[in-house]
């Protein structure tokens, strides 16, 4: 349960069931409940746990604004298209609002005041003026928020519900209630224009959440990471950025045993805005990274941003996935498998063949470096499709090569001599052999200081046909 | 009773995904043709099938499995080969994923398959080769993924079935290469082949297909092996024609 100035302000159903109702002084409830939880009701962390809502919803419609009692209003009018219809958008709220650690009750109505206070009245979804009007007029009149004050006497006229309370003559209701409770009648029935501040995103995005305990396992934090990383979202969606490079960083223990805060940098060889793919990204990295003593706080930074580029689709889309999501797996291969593991080919412009095979990581963009090759392959002679990391030492039977039997050469030679003007010149002949398997094997004839007929060549292994 | 016009004599005009026992299955026109008219006829689907897992059995690598692959893989010399990695469509891109040796480039683009189409993986632990190429197959975004399995492992079944349960999410080709070995337990695959060398060309052996049981083997004639394949065009200019007149005059004179 929680308390607000020594009474009680929320009570779980366990609670409940014990007798404890809001309202309630400590003692009685010490006394009811003594084994219950007992928290402090803290205004300012609500607070700001709403403005975290309400940039987080950002990304779903750039009009949010923060109502009284705890509530975000959204101007969904211009979203429901993009977003795949209300049913749809309603289920991305839930999901944005669970990410966050929070729970909410979601209405929807035509006027903001409208929907505001069927929110407070449980989860109502209208969409017309008439269904909007039929709901309100059955609504208790203690939701209207102008009417409070003035409820015991609404009470004893016998005008519990809205609609009775608007049947009521509108001079008299006006002289002795004020003129707020019939504004904010007809605001929300539509009659009356409504104003809202919007709520603005700020300039930069760094957000930072307090665990709730010392945490030292990585798959909990990337759970906490996702509430970071639902502000940041709508954030971005918000100013219409992409980002570059994240920072996040965990902070340890304070105090005596003071450790400096772990700063862990995720670059992005695409700029993204996508929470889900941020998401599994940060999971990744923090899988992989260690963590020196347990973190009490998390924050997240946006370093490096760019303006957002729209997203071109083709008229007749093909199957599968599209070039940025390829980019987004790269992306996450690199994250998990390290980017020295994720390779593209970047063959070069030599006759060696350990040389020529040159890969890269496909972080690193391959049109800077030195000497590709540019001939067409066609035109050279036949290579095999695995290369052997060193050459393997072929022993001799009967002047054969033995490779598990002896091999059947199946091609003439191809002489490769080069290296000589980095002083370490080879002379080499390949062959195309043949087990008696049928397996066929790219293997040389290494000569030490060129061609004479006293010195006996080395074979050696150094390929494979697949 | 079961007369000769009954339905349920030809299930398969019921619907595409029924077939007798004796039947291949005929699911739809979704295979992809191997290249080789003798093995698309005794593949369901006429082809292979994207999106499921397909195991090749080998005894070991290097005895032609790849040739097998190269009229799926390869392109026409010099298409995609001047482009960059980051502009190829879809159905260009090839990751390998655990390569048995290094991979080297100007063989692949020997064979038809342009060096920017290729992505190596490699992951150090074999669960990480079993998370990257479920993220290849969910991403959806390569014609062609070739995965290799070195050594036979204890709860290999289960990493087969998340796998396979990964290919049905998109529409890649996956290949994975197992040891022999394999052929022994039980795999999830719809389609299990083993693959074993013979003269010029392998023969294949239909473990597990959607179809009727076939105990002789398919030899496939796989040319050109690379003792077949041309040599080198001797690359010499045809010396220009000198035709009568075109000497200058001040040297003729």
């Amino acid at each position: 349960m929680v308390f607000e100035r020594e009474r009680v302000s929320a009570v779980s159903a366990t609670a409940r069931a014990l007798g404890v109702h809001e309202g309630m002084r400590r003692g009685g409830v010490q006394l009811l409940a003594p084994a219950a939880h007992q928290h402090e009701r803290d205004p300012l962390q609500e607070t700001a746990m709403l403005q975290q809502a309400a940039l987080a919803l950002l990304q779903y419609t750039p009009q949010v604004a923060l109502a009284e009692e705890a509530c975000v209003l959204l101007d969904v009018s211009a979203s429901l298209r993009l977003f795949g219809g209300i049913r749809a958008l309603c289920r991305k709220i839930r999901i944005t609002i669970a990410r966050l650690g929070l729970s909410a009750t979601l209405a929807c109505a035509v006027t903001a005041t409208g929907a505001w206070m069927l929110a407070r009245f449980g989860d109502v979804r209208t969409l017309r003026t008439a269904s909007l009007c039929r709901r309100l007029d059955r609504l208790p009149v203690v939701l209207l928020s102008a009417a409070v004050a003035h409820l015991e006497w609404l009470h004893g006229l016998g005008c519990r519900q809205l609609g009775q309370l608007r049947r009521l003559p509108r001079a008299g209701l006006q002289r002795r209630c004020g003129k707020d409770l019939l504004d904010m009648l007809a605001r929300a029935y539509g009659e009356a224009p409504e104003v809202h501040d919007w709520v603005v995103a700020p300039p930069a995005f760094r957000a930072r959440i307090e665990l709730p305990d010392r945490i030292d396992q990585t798959d909990i934090l990337a759970t906490y990471a996702q509430r970071l990383l639902a502000q940041l979202a709508g954030w971005l969606a918000a100013r219409q950025l992409a980002i570059k490079k994240l920072r996040l960083w965990l902070e340890h223990e304070r105090g005596r045993q003071a450790v400096p805060p772990t700063e862990l940098g995720l670059p992005l060889s695409v700029p993204a805005w996508q929470e889900d793919h941020l998401h599994t990204l940060v999971k990744e990295k923090l899988s992989r990274s260690t963590l020196a003593a347990p973190a009490i706080a998390l924050g997240l930074a946006a370093d490096e941003l760019q303006a957002q580029q729209a997203a071109s689709e083709l008229l007749f889309p093909e199957p599968g996935g599209s070039a940025e999501d390829h980019q987004r797996l790269l992306e996450l291969l690199v994250a998990r498998l390290g980017a020295d593991k994720v390779q593209q080919a970047a063959p070069r412009a030599d006759h060696r063949p350990e040389i020529a095979n040159r890969w890269c990581s496909v972080m690193q963009s391959t049109t800077r470096l030195p000497a590709p090759m540019t001939t067409n392959p066609a035109h050279l002679p036949p290579r095999p499709l695995w290369l052997l990391e060193e050459p393997l030492p072929l022993r001799l039977h009967r002047h054969r090569p033995v490779y598990r039997s002896p091999l059947e050469f199946t091609s003439p030679p191809e002489r490769i001599e080069a290296g000589w003007w980095e002083g370490r010149p080879l002379t080499r002949d390949y062959f195309t052999a043949r087990d008696a398997q049928h397996a066929y094997y790219w293997i040389f004839r290494q000569w030490r200081g060129g061609e004479r007929p006293d010195e006996e060549p080395q074979w050696f292994l150094h390929g494979l046909f697949g | 009773m079961l007369t000769p016009s009954s339905p349920l004599r030809t299930p398969e005009t019921i619907h595409p995904s029924l077939w007798l026992a004796s039947q291949l299955a005929r699911g739809g026109a979704r295979g992809v043709s191997s290249g080789f008219e003798a093995l698309d006829a005794e593949l369901p689907e006429r082809g292979w099938p994207p999106g499921v897992l397909i195991e090749l059995l080998l005894p070991q690598d290097g005895i032609g499995e790849l040739r097998l692959l190269r009229p799926l893989l390869a392109q026409e010399p010099g298409q995609g080969a001047a482009r960059s990695p980051q502009r190829l469509a879809r159905a260009e891109r090839i990751a390998l994923l655990q390569a048995p040796y290094q991979v080297n480039a100007p063989g692949w683009a020997h064979m038809g398959v342009a060096a920017a189409r290729l992505l190596h993986l490699q992951a150090d632990h074999p669960a990480d080769a079993v998370w990257a190429a479920e993220q290849v197959l969910r991403a959806d975004s390569c014609q062609a993924l070739l995965m290799w399995q070195t050594r036979q492992r204890k709860g290999d079944h289960e990493l087969l079935r998340r796998l396979h349960i990964a290919a049905q999410s998109g529409h890649t080709l996956f290949f994975m290469f197992r040891p022999l070995a394999c052929a022994r337990e039980a795999s999830p695959a719809p389609l299990r082949l083993t693959l074993h060398a013979a003269r010029d060309g392998l023969d294949i052996g239909f473990l597990k297909r959607r179809g009727p049981l076939r105990e002789q083997t398919l030899f496939l004639p796989l040319s050109p092996s690379p003792n077949l394949q041309r040599h080198a065009p001797v690359d010499r200019r045809t010396p220009a024609l000198a035709t009568a007149g075109s000497l200058s005059s001040e040297l003729a004179g």
